[in-house]
């Protein structure tokens, strides 16, 4: 494995690069789509309503690869070119985005009907009510399966790797595939990710035990 | 003058039935209460003042404002229509003196300071000056509605509707909220008071409102009258019933 | 405190590696021409992802293809007419772990012998002489690999050599590497690449099914395909050449050539023989 890491270390890194790239802009994106379909999700409009559960339902009973392929192969031919890196990470933000929108939706309804029914009653709006409200007590309900949901984006962006998007996944198979050490490869590539995962999952932890129980 | 006016006021949900034919009429300054059995549609008829639930047909005027009308902006209403829930419905994630001054600074644009000086003297008035800092979890369930009052308070509302206010009380908590309560309507506030506390509906009620099955079946002014000889069959029943437990 | 927390994963990590490394050994090594002819079987690995050599044929469930052909007949000349043929189907990535954790006893699948697998496999003389071509769009401006300069993408599939050889042959041009050849002519399709490269054999199939895309400018290397085995499997690998030889000398190797191959343009018995 270290022989693995020496010697094509860089293209490794460079994958990790990618990865992480990937991660953190599908990260940001998936949390402001997800929040908004689950906004829509529980509106008083049926319409909105109705959009918000067909999305979610729809993309997450949908595998992740097959989202992915479809910006690799179908929007280049029909709507405008897209490279496999941009496919990929756009596909897993709308993938993750779904889980997102469920687990926010989740955390929403779990707050009470009576804090909503006590800031309109002093004359709050929808929108105040729910920012003074609603959402800082959702959120605490929402941090640790939103942090599941992250750890797995993380891992999932090894999507890219089916798109020839660059990143970890990808440059590993081509090391494995160079040096036909599978196994010690593999094993190096695991341990990128964990250097991604582990910080990660360690700031989860950390939000649940100072924030979500002060 | 009145502050609260039904007409024929009708409300469905879906094909239930929930409020049959309302006309009732409160003024300014009066202290109406409303009793009935569970399910007659006195909460209802409460959530229906402040916009919390619509009517289906008829009219409702409430501090000059028409319900019905689709563009009478609710939070209006609610800026001046104060609420007081069973279940308190403090806001959790804030402090006790938050809890107060968020409706005023949000609502009313007044200044914190200001907000903060009158909350104060509002929790002084409710008993509970040293649980400013307090997070609602750390209240008894008498300390929390006392808090709750206060908060519909800090709008200076010219009404102010109580939705059971000691029903999820323990029997030793019921006392202070009720002096509260006293203390608000002998300064004159209008309030209307959904309750089974026919002690307070006796002593302090300007009037009683009898509901059963969605319909008002007495509306009285002579509230020491109506508890000794109810007309109505059902409110003799109802009046028995609560008497003798 | 954060030691603490680490010990159990150190201990997870460790277990792993030792359980990898203990097993996998046994059932490789041993000679699997005797196992063979003890349970009057072969176990191929091919693939059923490739056009002409080895395709799945979704209406029978079967794969279907040269490959698939010369298996079968290899296994009657080794074990008799009675001998059977398993087909597991690998891929570029898996063909390699496969044979080297011995789930499979040798590998047809479009294989080219290199110096680099030689040093860990074990070949057959080639069956098969491909060449890596390109397959572009009908009036794309690229002719050959020397149209592929800076600011052009190749797709390639991942786990073959042919990545490497046009990286030589056009060491300016960008490669995208997929995971097979489907997804490499999808990708091709939907303007990932300018151009899709591998062995002509494969290109052919491509240009096969949609006459929109063409093969150009020949072959740039040479591409002898072999069956593979492990490493050591020294009885075997005798086994195959012989086998493949007395194929040749009877007529069936020329049969089958003919049966998968007559009528595709440009192609000729003599190149591939």
């Amino acid at each position: 494995m270290f022989t693995i890491l020496a010697e094509h270390g860089s293209a490794l890194l460079s994958g990790l690069g990618y990865t992480l790239a990937a991660s953190l802009m599908a990260l940001l994106g998936s949390l402001v789509i997800g929040t908004a379909f689950a906004l829509f999700e529980i509106s008083h409009r049926k319409w909105l309503r109705i959009i918000g559960r067909i999305y979610v339902e729809v993309v997450r009973n949908i595998p992740l690869l097959v989202i992915a392929l479809g910006f690799y192969v179908i929007v280049p031919r029909y709507v405008m070119p897209m490279d496999g890196f941009t496919a990929g990470t756009i596909g897993l933000t709308i993938y993750t985005s779904a889980f997102i929108a469920e687990t926010v939706r989740a955390g929403i309804e779990s707050v009470a009907v009576g804090q909503m029914e006590g800031a309109r009653s002093v004359g709050l709006t929808y929108t105040q009510a729910m920012v003074q409200i609603i959402f800082p007590q959702a959120i605490k309900i929402v941090v640790p399966p939103l942090g599941n949901q992250f750890i797995n984006l993380v891992k999932n962006s090894s999507v890219l790797a089916f798109v020839a998007g660059f990143d970890l996944m990808y440059e590993g198979k081509i090391v494995a595939n160079a040096t036909f050490s599978t196994f010690d490869t593999y094993l190096a590539v695991g341990l990128l990710y964990l250097v991604l995962t582990m910080p990660l999952s360690y700031l989860m932890r950390y939000l649940e035990k100072h924030w979500v129980s002060a | 003058m009145s502050m609260i006016e039904f007409h024929d006021v009708e409300k469905y949900y879906g094909k239930f039935h929930a409020l049959k034919n309302i006309n009732l009429t409160i003024d300014r300054g009066e202290v109406v209460t409303i009793i009935g059995p569970s399910g007659s549609g006195k909460s209802t008829l409460l959530r229906t003042i402040n916009g919390l639930e619509r009517i289906t047909s008829g009219q409702l005027i409430v501090n000059d404002f028409d319900l019905a009308d689709k563009n009478t902006d609710m939070n209006r209403i609610r800026k001046n229509v104060g609420m007081v829930f069973q279940h308190f419905n403090l806001y959790a994630n804030k402090t006790v003196l938050d809890n107060i001054t968020l409706g005023p600074t949000m609502v009313l644009k007044r200044p914190k300071a200001e907000v903060e000086d009158s909350a104060r003297e509002l929790l002084k008035m409710v008993g509970l000056e040293d649980q400013a800092a307090k997070y609602p979890s750390a209240l008894s369930g008498g300390q929390k509605q006392r808090v709750a009052i206060a908060r519909s308070l800090a709008m200076n509302p010219r009404a102010i509707l109580f939705d059971e206010p000691t029903s999820a009380l323990d029997p030793e908590m019921i006392g202070d909220v009720l002096d509260v309560m006293q203390t608000i309507a002998k300064q004159g506030m209008t309030m209307v008071v959904v309750t089974h506390e026919m002690g307070f509906a006796r002593r302090v009620g300007d009037r009683i409102v009898f509901m059963a099955d969605g319909q008002i079946l007495e509306d009285e002014s002579d509230v020491a009258g109506f508890f000794d000889h109810p007309k109505e069959p059902r409110a003799q029943e109802f009046i028995s019933k609560i008497l003798n437990h | 405190m954060a030691k603490r927390r680490l010990r159990p994963l150190l201990l997870l990590v460790a277990f792993l590696a030792l359980a990898l490394a203990g097993c996998g050994k046994s059932v490789a090594d041993r000679d699997a021409l005797a196992h063979a002819k003890a349970t009057n079987k072969l176990v191929w690995g091919v693939k059923a992802d490739t056009r002409l050599f080895g395709l799945m044929n979704i209406k029978t469930d079967q794969i279907e293809g040269f490959d698939i052909d010369m298996a079968k007949a290899i296994t009657k000349q080794i074990l008799g007419p009675k001998g059977k043929a398993d087909l597991v189907q690998v891929t570029s990535d898996t063909r390699v772990p496969m044979l080297k954790g011995g789930n499979v006893d040798a590998v047809i699948a479009t294989m080219t012998i290199t110096p680099d697998r030689q040093k860990v496999l074990n070949f057959s003389q080639p069956y098969f002489n491909a060449g890596q071509a390109l397959l572009v769009k009908k009036g794309s401006p690229i002719k050959s690999v020397k149209d592929l300069v800076k600011g052009t993408k190749v797709i390639g599939v991942q786990g073959s050599n042919s990545v490497d050889n046009v990286k030589k042959a056009a060491p300016q041009t960008q490669v995208l590497q997929l995971s097979d050849y489907a997804q490499a002519f999808t990708a091709l399709k939907s303007g990932q690449g300018d151009a899709l490269t591998t062995d002509n054999g494969i290109l052919y199939g491509m240009s096969e099914q949609d006459h929109d895309y063409v093969v150009v400018g020949g072959t740039f290397t040479k591409e002898p395909y072999g069956i593979a085995m492990n490493k050591g499997q020294d009885n075997l690998t005798k086994a195959m050449n012989t086998a493949v030889d007395q194929l040749r000398a009877n007529g069936t190797y020329a049969k089958l050539i003919n049966k998968w191959f007559k009528g595709i343009p440009g192609f000729s018995l003599k190149e591939v023989e």
